[in-house]
């Protein structure tokens, strides 16, 4: 028995080391680019529009960028929550162009299934997790954290989120931005891409003279200079989201470090907490749930729908939709 | 695995001395082979060290070849400093405390106290590498104070007293009579590295990748029609040198 346990702790410690070992070299990549090691071009993974999103529209009034969760390997959107909450977000907000096709967790939005070294890898990864393996899906899911905390550590962030940037206008361009006219740009970060969004909001204020909106979706985020850049930021998160309680392990998040940029954007009043309801991070009772219904009737995804795109209604002053509520600097919202 | 007569295994000794075991600080001393294990503990540990502080090359763009040579030399670097700190704290035990020590055997155990460096390449891991850097500080000195306090033969108090004099002399001999070596040093590390390394980590805040992009933007859009845009985007990505 006790060389079984001891088979056991020998295993569990290799693991751990072999975790440690990767996590080590995960700033390789973010470093590699910037040293010029990788080359200038940013990937594209060319998705036709479904005539919804990724829809080129002249004369719009908004862009609205969505960097999805760490459950991504690509630009393209495979969850059919996402699809649908695009979707519908199209609908209610017409004027608007939607883009999804960025990869927030690589520095040059190049896919994980299409890397030189590890595509293999990460394909057979997708396939197991499409076909419901969990370790497969936790394995991308840890290799798109270690890109979140590169984002949210002072040694690699300012590398990493220029490099965000560079992608975000990459995309926005791709889609006709026009940036003499200024439209204004809303950045929707979906749970760990809430640091993706904010991080990126420092350098993409030096290249686009917009005003820039961050929506954080259950958002994991640190205190960040993107906080003070932002135009406006607005947390939203369900009471039974606790993952997005996770960005209180950065210090900066802290009351008691008053001189952070989060407690000086609080004090600033550039961001907004809005409670949406009972909507737990991700899934069933998530935010993009149809089937979980508030108690008005309203799903979690239309209602999600409505908050975000009164939001950008608000400050693209287009028209008012049918269930519109304001949206003020209280910490709930309610339909 | 490594095995030298009288002692564990290599990696056995490098577990032992990282748990601060004061016996391996001691049985280093004594077996023949002791002075290679610790050559091959500070080797290791200077090659860590050079990876966990590579974030400076790659901030300062230097080409993968010129990479591992740039971390070769600092690894190399990392021996002269153990050879420093070997003497330092042989000349401090036998002309300030009198003891009686070969410098082989002070060799062995500043070698060993080498050993949590081993890990030092951990420190790149994000957000966590800051607080473990600190950490394994900590833990250094402690070994420092360790290796000191068994090569010596002193009492606790005496070899932290010890380690603060070794200390304190490498720090007037780096702003003295060490000044050219470090300048060679520095030199050479900038040859192998083909770069000038002008940048540090401070300095990264202030560096941008594309610093012509907001004048390119600007004079591109004349250029380009609406219809162009989607088919000519990459061609305004130029590369740059970073600028502060």
């Amino acid at each position: 028995m006790l060389e079984t346990l001891g088979d056991l702790a020998t295993y569990f410690g290799i693991v751990l080391m072999g975790l440690l070992i990767w996590a080590a070299l995960s700033p390789f990549e973010t470093l590699g680019w910037w040293a010029g090691w990788f080359g200038e071009k940013i990937y594209v993974d060319n998705l036709p529009s479904d005539g919804f999103v990724r829809a080129v529209r002249d004369d719009s009034r908004g862009y609205i960028l969505f960097l999805s969760g760490i459950g991504r390997v690509s630009g393209e959107t495979f969850s059919r929550r996402e699809q649908g909450f695009l979707q519908r977000l199209a609908v209610a907000l017409p004027d608007a162009v939607i883009i999804d096709d960025i990869f927030p967790y690589s520095v040059n939005n190049l896919a994980l299934t299409g890397q030189p070294v590890f595509a293999r890898f990460w394909r057979w990864a997708l396939r197991r997790k499409i076909d419901g393996a969990a370790l497969a899906g936790n394995l991308i899911n840890l290799r798109n954290v270690l890109q979140v905390l590169i984002s949210a550590d002072r040694r690699y962030s300012p590398i990493y989120n220029q490099a965000m940037a560079e992608v975000l206008l990459h995309g926005l361009l791709r889609y006709n931005y026009d940036v003499n006219r200024k439209t204004p740009i809303f950045i929707v970060g979906y749970s760990g891409a809430g640091q993706m969004a904010v991080g990126a909001v420092t350098y993409l204020r030096e290249l686009i003279d917009a005003p820039i909106y961050v929506v954080s979706l259950g958002g994991i985020f640190s205190s960040d200079p993107g906080l003070l850049a932002v135009d406006h930021m607005y947390h939203i998160y369900g009471t039974e989201d606790w993952p997005q309680k996770l960005g209180l392990i950065a210090p900066g998040r802290w009351p008691l470090f008053a001189a952070s940029e989060w407690n000086r954007a609080r004090r600033q009043e550039l961001i907004t907490l809005l409670n949406i309801g009972p909507m737990c991070h991700t899934s069933t009772g998530g935010y993009l749930d149809i089937k979980s219904l508030l108690p008005s009737g309203v799903s979690y995804l239309d209602h999600t729908v409505a908050v975000i795109s009164e939001i950008v209604r608000k400050h693209t002053q287009l028209p008012a939709g049918s269930n519109s509520f304001s949206i003020t600097d209280s910490t709930s919202v309610q339909t | 695995m490594v095995e030298f007569t009288g002692m564990p295994s290599l990696w056995q000794t490098i577990q032992q001395a990282m748990r601060l075991d004061q016996n391996i600080f001691a049985d280093i001393q004594r077996v023949p082979g002791g002075l290679g294990i610790a050559l091959i503990i500070v080797s290791l540990a200077g090659l860590s060290e050079s990876l966990g502080q590579s974030v400076i090359l790659f901030i300062n763009r230097v080409r993968p070849r010129r990479f591992m040579l740039a971390l070769l030399i600092t690894a190399a670097s990392h021996l002269v400093g153990y050879l420093l700190w070997t003497m330092t704290v042989w000349v401090v035990g036998v002309y300030v405390f009198g003891q009686t020590v070969s410098l082989t055997a002070i060799a062995c155990v500043v070698g060993l106290a080498y050993a949590p460096q081993i890990l030092a390449f951990f420190e790149l891991t994000p957000f966590l590498g800051n607080p473990f850097s600190i950490l394994l500080s900590l833990w250094s000195m402690v070994a420092v104070v360790m290796a000191v306090q068994m090569g010596l033969a002193l009492e606790l108090w005496q070899a932290l007293l010890a380690s603060g004099l070794g200390w304190a002399f490498i720090q007037i001999w780096r702003r003295t009579i060490g000044r050219p070596i470090y300048a060679l040093g520095r030199w050479l590390q900038r040859r192998a590295t083909g770069v000038p390394m002008e940048f540090t980590l401070s300095d990264l805040s202030l560096l941008r990748r594309h610093r012509a992009w907001p004048e390119n933007l600007g004079n591109w859009r004349t250029r380009m029609s609406q219809r162009d845009l989607r088919g000519n985007v990459g061609k305004l990505f130029k590369r740059e040198q970073p600028r502060a």
